[in-house]
């Protein structure tokens, strides 16, 4: 297949080009800079570079044109409101547009976990793709709010357009330079506040989450499906903390702060604002329920429902997952071997009906 | 009885652009019971639904010849980047409504005569966003002069220190720049008219200009990244200055006369005052010392409680736009004048003439 995919210079996006050529896909890399990115397929052969900025409708035309499946990664992850809607909501809009006049059909997105209402799952209950989403994002950050944007846009349009869409919620994906999670609590330098022990973590290691993205594109069993991505058995708080701490030098220092005495602290600081002070403070994110809750509640997760739709099982193991992040370096990781490739089964859609979407 | 019943009628106001600065504007206007936010317009139909789903609008467009159409505005808020403002500011007047318009008015001074003329033609007005003007500490200063607390003015002193070359910042963005790179100073077009107007309530007229435009840092992107001048009117001496090059950010105002001084900084307002003081030419510096220390207190409490609940520098926009609003009910004149932003039009010309440049 012909593939776009977007944000490809970012976190995930390296590693999902790479698996995409790995599995024999012409990919075209939308990437903001002109620089050359850092990875080890650059300059394959099956790889095409186009430079164009999704905030803006310019050179967006190129990068759809004769692609048969956008994988969209792209999204802001920091600044205020304005600029994560800017870099996560107008340019999927803008993205679409583009798709819509280029006559693509069919699109991968990448939702997260964050559009999760986590008020409103049960503690220790089991979060799945059928638990609630957020509705009131004023209450979460700014992430929250726009992936909950973008996903409902991405879901409205396919679906008004009659497109082929996948939308895939990655829980936290960590590798190589990102083991850290703000789901584990704080980080102050080698200092770790750890807001909690025993609430599972849903990680998905970054190599097993650009497979299922890459499978989620051929698969037409993804057809207008919502899938959690999330590897085998998530570890607790404590457990993946003292499996990064034993693997770390120095060691960090983990400060244990009870789920209890955070759930607490931040009823009393949503109190103290709605009565006494009019609803009006900014109040830090970990002493805000809404987004307290999303980071450290006790949940537990399951990957049943991608592993039975994509026919997707994680490669990696944990253990094997943070050897590979701490001792491989970022090029080792994305080395993509550039002679010709032999014939994929995979690379074609799995079903004529893909490539009727696609085309 | 008509017009007297219209008075008291809301006005209906649109806003076209919903970036950041939208926000300022939204918060007063879906909250003020003059006024119904009657739409918003915005080419991402997203951003036009988050200002809905957070202020209130009645309607969302994505096209604002629709929007004047079928919402039919009296205001028209036009938050777009500058550039586009002339074509916006007058499909408004021409649809007969006022427009609120941030700074600049328009690029050049030229254009912005024409829009004002239009606008006179319709029997229109033009307001453009004076909006520090009305923070507190620049009314408390203003009170000093007019109270002679300071004596005759002879020093003003206006200087901005913003960090706006920080990497990843949205001035820095080369892979889409900041639509005032196109500006005639560049992006220190985005702050000059906040420099000028605030120069120009404690200088009434200016003589000679002499502006320092540099440039000293190594991207490609930047026009002028520094900007020192000295701005002469009768026996009144204006500085005015912006860097990207020192920090923190700030934004100072110092005031100095034949009595004493006064400043304040803006982005962590106070305000501290050397004047006469009981106790005569001996005892004065001591009680300036202690009055300034009491006041320097009670600054960083307000300070705190601002923070918490995120009272922001834009502090004197709401104040702008409550007595735009009330003028525009009445009929009388807009807190800023024609003469307030012709004459800071004028000086930014003078700043940008090269007969000016040193």
């Amino acid at each position: 297949m012909k593939l776009l995919v977007t944000g490809a210079n970012g976190f995930l996006g390296r590693y999902v080009v790479a698996e995409a050529l790995r599995r024999g896909h012409a990919v075209t890399v939308l990437v903001r800079s002109t620089e050359t990115p850092k990875v080890g397929w650059a300059g394959h052969p099956n790889v095409k570079m186009v430079q164009a900025d999704l905030r803006s409708r310019r050179g967006l035309a190129e990068a759809v044109a004769d692609v048969d499946c956008v994988l969209h990664l792209a999204a802001a992850k920091s600044g205020d409101m304005y600029a994560q809607y800017a870099g996560t909501v107008v340019a999927t809009e803008n993205l679409l547009a583009a798709m819509t006049d280029a006559g693509v059909r069919r699109i991968v997105a990448i939702s997260s976990f964050s559009v999760y209402d986590y008020l409103k799952i049960r503690s220790f209950s089991v979060l799945s793709e059928d638990s609630p989403i957020e509705t009131d994002a004023f209450n979460r950050d700014e992430y929250a709010h726009t992936k909950v944007v973008q996903e409902r846009l991405v879901r409205e349009h396919a679906t008004r357009l009659h497109w082929g869409f996948t939308i895939l919620r990655p829980g936290v994906i960590f590798g190589k330079d990102n083991l850290f999670t703000a789901r584990l609590g704080i980080q102050a330098g080698r200092i770790w506040i750890r807001t909690g022990a025993w609430a599972k973590l849903p990680l998905t290691y970054v190599e097993n989450c650009a497979e299922a993205i890459v499978l989620a594109a051929e698969s037409e069993a993804a057809l207008s499906q919502t899938l959690n991505v999330v590897d085998d058995n998530p570890p607790t708080q404590r457990r993946y903390a003292g499996m990064l701490r034993k693997r770390l030098s120095p060691r960090p220092m983990i400060v244990p702060v009870s789920w209890t005495i955070m759930r607490l602290i931040a009823g009393m600081g949503v109190t103290i604002n709605r009565v006494l002070l009019g609803n009006r403070a900014k109040i830090p994110g970990l002493f805000v329920p809404a987004r307290l809750y999303a980071r450290c509640r006790p949940l537990n997760f399951t990957n049943q429902k991608i592993k039975q739709v994509l026919n997707w099982r994680p490669k990696y193991s944990l253990n094997e997952a943070l050897d590979r992040s701490l001792r491989m370096d970022a090029m080792e990781l994305t080395k993509v071997d550039s002679s010709p490739q032999k014939e994929d089964p995979a690379a074609k859609p799995r079903h004529p009906k893909i490539a009727e979407v696609a085309a | 009885m008509a017009v007297v019943h219209q008075k008291f009628l809301p006005l209906r106001a649109a806003v076209i652009g919903t970036g950041k600065i939208s926000e300022e504007h939204l918060r007063f206007l879906g909250t003020d019971p003059r006024v119904t936010l009657a739409a918003v317009c915005d080419l991402s139909p997203s951003l036009a639904r988050y200002a809905v789903d957070r202020f209130g609008a009645e309607r969302t467009f994505t096209d604002s010849r629709q929007m004047l159409a079928e919402a039919k505005p009296d205001v028209v808020h036009v938050l777009t980047p500058p550039g586009t403002h002339a074509r916006l500011v007058s499909d408004a007047l021409n649809a007969g409504a006022h427009v609120v318009v941030e700074k600049p008015v328009a690029p050049t001074h030229r254009e912005f005569l024409e829009l004002w003329s239009l606008a006179e033609s319709r029997g229109r007005k033009i307001v453009e966003d004076h909006n520090y003007r009305f923070n507190e500490p620049v009314l408390e200063i203003e009170r000093m002069v007019r109270n002679g607390e300071l004596g005759e003015i002879r020093e003003v002193d206006v200087r901005m220190a913003l960090a706006i070359r920080k990497a990843g910042g949205r001035y820095m963005d080369t892979s889409l720049p900041h639509p005032s790179h196109r500006l005639p100073a560049g992006v220190i077009h985005e702050f000059i008219t906040h420099l000028c107007y605030l120069t120009l309530r404690f200088l009434p007229t200016f003589e000679r200009v002499a502006a320092a435009w540099s440039k000293h840092g190594d991207d490609t992107i930047f026009k002028y990244d520094y900007l020192d001048a000295l701005v002469i009117g009768g026996p009144v001496h204006a500085r005015i200055r912006f860097t990207s090059h020192s920090a923190p950010d700030c934004f100072t105002v110092r005031v100095g006369g034949t009595r004493g001084w006064a400043e304040t900084d803006l982005f962590q307002p106070h305000v501290r005052a050397v004047v006469p003081r009981t106790g005569g030419q001996q005892l004065s510096p001591l009680v300036n010392q202690f009055a300034n220390g009491v006041t320097l207190m009670g600054s960083s409490i307000r300070g705190f409680r601002n923070k918490v609940l995120q009272k922001t520098p834009y502090e004197g926009l709401r104040t702008f736009l409550d007595q735009t609003y009330d003028a525009l009910r009445t009929g009388t004149e807009p807190p800023v004048t024609f003469e307030d932003m012709d004459r800071a039009g004028r000086l930014i010309e003078a700043l940008l003439d090269d007969a000016n440049r040193v």
